[in-house]
């Protein structure tokens, strides 16, 4: 195929038909991914929908206290398609943890953390953690009652911190109180922490090229059973963002106000709090561990560690057997109890802090941590009984094939040591 | 077992706890069309707004629901077309009478939980205690004062006709609350008809292109 002289011209200077060749057209990808593998390009797609619409917003919004409720309600009703932009904003910030959700959900039933994808895994959960910051601080800027009252309550969990923890919260609000100082600042945040998740998402993406694609077998595919990533599964994803976004666009046009608190349309009181406090959907099962400790410091550890101990999976997960859930009855089991334990905590997060709740808070919370801390165990009985029953040919056959690259580098790694040794 | 047997029922308790706790709220159908936005505008700019600001509408924006530019010359005097509408009695005096400033009006029904139902539930909700005090069910001990004499509305045809007036007062504040959402939902139509049709050529696309790999 002949080359447009721009592009020749490019080409003698930069590697720009390489690149396209190398991580588009001649990219391999597994041809057995489910549609379970799209939401990784869904949730590249939603952060650049939140990075345009956010960036106009912020054309119009104004980080003052005094201003901020009513630059809102200015985007709402006076700006061109303010309404649209806000609103997609708005509910783009919950599906972005949906789709989030839903990835990390993937990964963890087909076992994709594991090596050699452990640093994709780890890349994955600064991005949450990031996420969580940037979602965090972009409902203060509203100025209602829950956005206000919402920062007021996690930025003094972090009185928790041992010695410093009054200074700590101070520092983080720029005053005493949340005000006009945290509002600028959580913008100006807000505004930011985008930047360095496009460049941990660029690291991501790197990683992810490098071991390419898991697939549900969690067996290296031979070479024939990868085909390229584009046309396939660029048009795979394009079917996939088509759904989405139908889902996406029923939200923002007809129910725009789902995912916003009734209270936060009244505009920040620090004089009157509400009668229930509750954080985002996407916060309330971490929310649900923090009450459910009663000790401050505990309940801001627990909270941490909750999310922070996803990063020891690969670790934890002891079984040699490939593709997660689907040949590791008791994995698959295990992986559905956790499921049913975050939606009872999304729901104990959601209710006023009764007995009954705090109760049932509890014993999901032991149930969370256990499912992690007898993974070890389980997952090693359970490789030990899978192989007695027997497992498919081919699972046997990659474990076995494993087993033997791995004795073979090892013994080539001995040799050249020894010829070093002989050579001095 | 014990345990599980004494969660469910304390789960039980609470549930029906926090049920009793607000009265359901009324099943009302909302219509938006001019000429009733029109008429529950008269009895807000008229009744309500004696004591509520509606800080986040302006003059102009009444031209919306069927209000002509002399109407709205009328209201605003010597204020500019693009003024918020205030209360019409001082914010300090109200305070004075009331305990607090009335809340504003322009985004309650975004406030509350049911948007305008919310509303009409509340303003079928005053009722005349023994000692012939006013109550409010839905808002025990509201400080606003039962304005239209709901609580001792006897005569049904008067009643009907009150709650009539409601139904359209309660559309007025969705729309003033939102008032782009006719726009909105017009528009997402045809989003949604796009978005399905390019779905189903990608759908297309997709089986095509993947027709050699199955």
């Amino acid at each position: 195929m002949s080359k447009h002289p721009v592009v020749q011209w490019i080409d003698r200077r930069f590697p720009f038909t390489a690149f396209f060749k190398h991580e588009l057209t001649e990219y391999k990808v597994p041809r057995n991914l489910s549609y379970w593998w799209n939401f990784g390009f869904l949730a590249g797609f939603v952060l650049v929908l939140q990075v345009v619409s956010g960036v106009f917003l912020a054309m119009h919004y104004k980080p003052d206290a005094q201003l901020a409720f009513a630059s809102i309600e200015h985007i709402m009703r006076d700006v061109n398609y303010g309404w649209l932009l806000r609103y997609m904003h708005s509910t783009g910030a919950s599906a972005f943890f949906v789709v989030i959700y839903i990835h990390m959900a993937r990964t963890l039933y087909y076992g994709s953390f594991r090596a050699p994808r452990e640093l994709m895994w780890w890349s994955g959960q600064v991005l949450l953690l990031t996420l969580m910051a940037t979602a965090f601080m972009g409902y203060l800027l509203p100025w209602g009652q829950m956005s206000y009252w919402g920062a007021q309550v996690i930025t003094n969990l972090f009185r928790a911190t041992p010695f410093i923890g009054d200074q700590v919260v101070v520092w983080l609000r720029g005053d005493f109180v949340v005000g006009d100082a945290t509002l600028n600042r959580f913008f100006v945040l807000h505004f930011f922490f985008p930047f360095l998740i496009f460049g941990i998402v660029g690291l991501h993406l790197v990683a992810l090229h490098f071991v390419r694609s898991s697939n549900p077998s969690g067996i290296n595919l031979k070479d024939e059973d990868n085909i390229s990533l584009h046309p396939y599964f660029t048009f795979k994803d394009l079917f996939g963002l088509g759904i989405f976004l139908l889902i996406f666009c029923g939200f923002v046009f007809f129910y725009p106000d789902f995912f916003i608190e009734p209270d936060n349309n009244i505009p920040a009181d620090p004089l009157k709090t509400p009668p229930h406090i509750t954080p985002e959907w996407y916060f309330l099962p971490f929310y649900a561990i923090l009450r459910a400790i009663p000790d401050m410091l505990g309940g801001v550890v627990a909270m941490t560690l909750s999310i922070l101990v996803f990063a020891a999976m690969p670790y934890l997960d002891r079984s040699q057997i490939p593709g997660g859930s689907r040949y590791r009855p008791f994995y698959r089991a295990m992986f559905w109890a956790f499921v049913v334990d975050l939606s009872v905590l999304t729901y104990v997060g959601a209710q006023p802090a009764t007995d009954e709740m705090a109760l049932v808070g509890r014993i999901a919370t032991i149930i969370y941590f256990s499912l992690f801390m007898v993974l070890p165990i389980i997952s090693k009985r359970e490789e030990a009984w899978l192989f007695v029953r027997g497992l498919p040919q081919e699972v046997m056959a990659m474990i076995a094939g494993e087993k033997e690259s791995d004795r073979r580098k090892r013994s080539m790694d001995r040799r050249k040591t020894e010829r070093r040794q002989g050579e001095e | 077992m014990k345990k599980i047997i004494s969660l469910t029922g304390g789960l039980l308790i609470s549930l029906t706890a926090l049920a009793s706790e607000t009265p359901p709220l009324l099943d009302v159908e909302l219509q938006h069309d001019t000429a009733t936005l029109r008429q529950g505008a008269d009895v807000v700019l008229n009744v309500c707004a004696g004591c509520h600001s509606l800080h986040y509408l302006k003059y102009r924006d009444l031209l919306e629901v069927g209000f002509t530019q002399a109407e709205v010359d009328g209201l605003r005097g010597q204020l500019e077309v693009t003024a918020t509408i205030a209360a019409m009695s001082p914010p300090d005096m109200l305070k004075e009478t009331y305990g607090v400033v009335p809340p504003d009006l322009s985004l309650i029904a975004k406030a509350r939980k049911g948007g305008g139902r919310y509303v009409y539930t509340l303003f079928n909700s005053f009722y005349q205690r023994p000692d012939g005090t006013v109550d409010n069910h839905l808002f025990p001990n509201i400080r606003m004062p039962d304005v239209l004499g709901v609580a001792s509305m006897t005569d049904p045809a008067q009643k009907k006709e009150f709650q009539e007036s409601m139904r359209k007062v309660a559309a007025f504040l969705e729309w003033a609350a939102d008032p782009n959402a006719a726009e909105r939902r017009g528009m997402g139509v045809y989003v949604l008809i796009y978005l399905f049709i390019i779905t189903l050529l990608f759908w297309l696309m997709k089986r095509r292109i993947w027709s050699d790999v199955h």
